[in-house]
């Protein structure tokens, strides 16, 4: 009887630490070992100009602000709003869990600079559209939808974690010579007395196409 | 997929129909390259950065052009989606060895905004030189100006990557100044009715190409992209419910199983 108490217990103990070190659907998998930074396959060298001696690369759509995000490899597919500036010169992030905004204070997506996208991981009490963010792979494709009917489609090409005390604002908001855009949402671990996520998740990707 | 495309268009219509009208234009800065022209030897950076309230913020900075000396500088090209770009050796059609501010307007297209120092910025004051910025006795050109939403042209800041920089004003006998024995007189003042102004003052000596682009303000610091409420202990016993259940079963598997193995003894 004591040794099938002892095994209970043993059994318990094991299924929880399985049980928390496990991705969720609430919960991103960031207490999973095997996330490390994926593929840093950032653009690498600058494009030589083409024969028109642009001095950008790719495609680049008009300026035309979005309207719908939609991730495939993530099932996402969730209307996009406006965000500006806070107050206190943060970034204003959406007021419900699904909703993912567009910072309007950069490019739009699919024309040239670095479109940016916010959304949470959790709020209030639900998990967020970018809860799985670090799941996505380089290559996965995400399709945004704008006012002016096209649909730019992106190619991931790095997603990371950096700690929002030494944010990458230069690599994140700073100047690119082609269309991108970068997914913005919590991770890390959790500050309860702050009462903020430690870290930023940023997934990168460059346009392929927009129709 | 036409489903998807009817969606979208719907989706797209609802959302426009929903926005206030002339919200949700980008922010942003247009990062662009100052190239060399007429073998000026000059070379440049232009920020045109498009703020939140309609303003167009231009920041340029240039070296190596003729110190001490005004250089007329402008935003050419249009906002009606024409193909312009920066004039090759082919534009120039009269074989004198120089593209003229005449002979590159057919590539970078007409004055669209005179980046003056101070007051009008309209195409008319293109050749107003005194208030055109002024290189230092290094040929070092530095230019900022906000110009309010109100005197830009419509459409300005919605087509920033479609208008070039041009920068004027070379030195081409190298004698550090603008005069007349160089290259004669201005052909496009004489044409507006300014005579004396030297060619060497008009030919343009850089052309913006654009490179690149980035936010236009930049935000502070991370964004609070989640409030940790899945991380709280209700969320928690969401997930090991299920695994104490488990625990349960196998439990009583157990505690029955051992039965099984007293009971032939």
């Amino acid at each position: 009887m004591i040794r099938g108490l002892v095994a209970v217990v043993l059994l318990f103990t094991v299924a929880a630490c399985a049980n928390s070190g496990a991705p969720s659907s609430a919960t991103p998998s960031f207490a999973t070992p095997s996330f490390t930074t994926p593929s840093s396959a950032t653009p690498s060298s600058v494009a030589a100009p083409s024969a028109s001696g642009a001095l950008t690369r790719g495609v680049l759509l008009p300026a035309s602000p979005p309207t719908r995000l939609t991730i495939p490899a993530l099932d996402v597919s969730v209307p996009v709003t406006d965000l500006g500036l806070a107050p206190d010169g943060t970034m204003e992030v959406p007021g419900d869990a699904r909703t993912v905004g567009w910072f309007t204070g950069a490019p739009t997506p699919g024309s040239l600079g670095p479109a940016i996208l916010a959304g949470h991981v959790d709020y209030g009490g639900s998990a967020g559209t970018f809860a799985r963010l670090t799941d996505l792979d380089q290559g996965d494709p995400i399709r945004v939808t704008r006012t002016d009917g096209l649909v730019a489609t992106f190619a991931v090409t790095k997603v990371a974690r950096f700690p929002k005390a030494r944010f990458p604002t230069g690599e994140v908001y700073g100047p690119i010579d082609h269309a991108g855009l970068r997914l913005i949402t919590c991770g890390g671990a959790f500050d309860r007395d702050a009462g903020h996520y430690v870290d930023n998740v940023v997934v990168f990707a460059t346009l392929q196409s927009g129709e | 997929m036409k489903f998807r495309v009817f969606v979208a268009l719907v989706t797209g219509a609802v959302l426009v129909g929903l926005a206030a009208p002339g919200t949700a234009m980008a922010a942003e800065s247009v990062h662009v390259s100052l190239t060399e022209f007429n073998n000026s030897g000059a070379r440049g950076t232009a920020v045109l950065t498009a703020l939140d309230n309609g303003d167009l913020r231009v920041s340029i900075r240039s070296s190596r052009l003729v110190p001490d000396a005004p250089h007329a500088q402008h935003l050419h090209g249009s906002v009606e989606g024409m193909d312009f770009h920066c004039p090759v050796a082919a534009a120039d059609t009269d074989g004198d060895g120089y593209i003229s501010t005449e002979e590159g307007v057919p590539d970078y297209g007409d004055i669209f905004v005179s980046l003056t120092t101070a007051g009008d910025i309209s195409r008319a004051s293109g050749l107003a030189v005194d208030r055109m910025p002024v290189a230092d006795q290094s040929g070092t050109l530095t230019y900022d100006r906000t110009i309010p939403a109100a005197e830009l042209p419509a459409g300005t800041v919605a087509h920033l990557k479609d208008l070039h920089v041009v920068q004027h004003g070379i030195d081409a006998n190298g004698n550090g100044k603008y005069d007349l024995s160089a290259l004669g007189e201005s052909t496009i003042a004489a044409a507006a009715g300014l005579a004396g102004i030297p060619q060497e003052a008009t030919h343009p000596a850089l052309c913006g190409m654009v490179a690149g682009a980035s936010a236009g303000s930049v935000p502070v610091g991370g964004v609070a992209t989640g409030d940790g409420s899945t991380r709280t202990d209700p969320g928690r016993l969401v997930t090991t419910l299920p695994a104490a259940m488990l625990i349960l079963l196998l439990a009583t598997l157990l505690i029955t199983r051992r039965r099984k193995f007293v009971l032939p003894r």
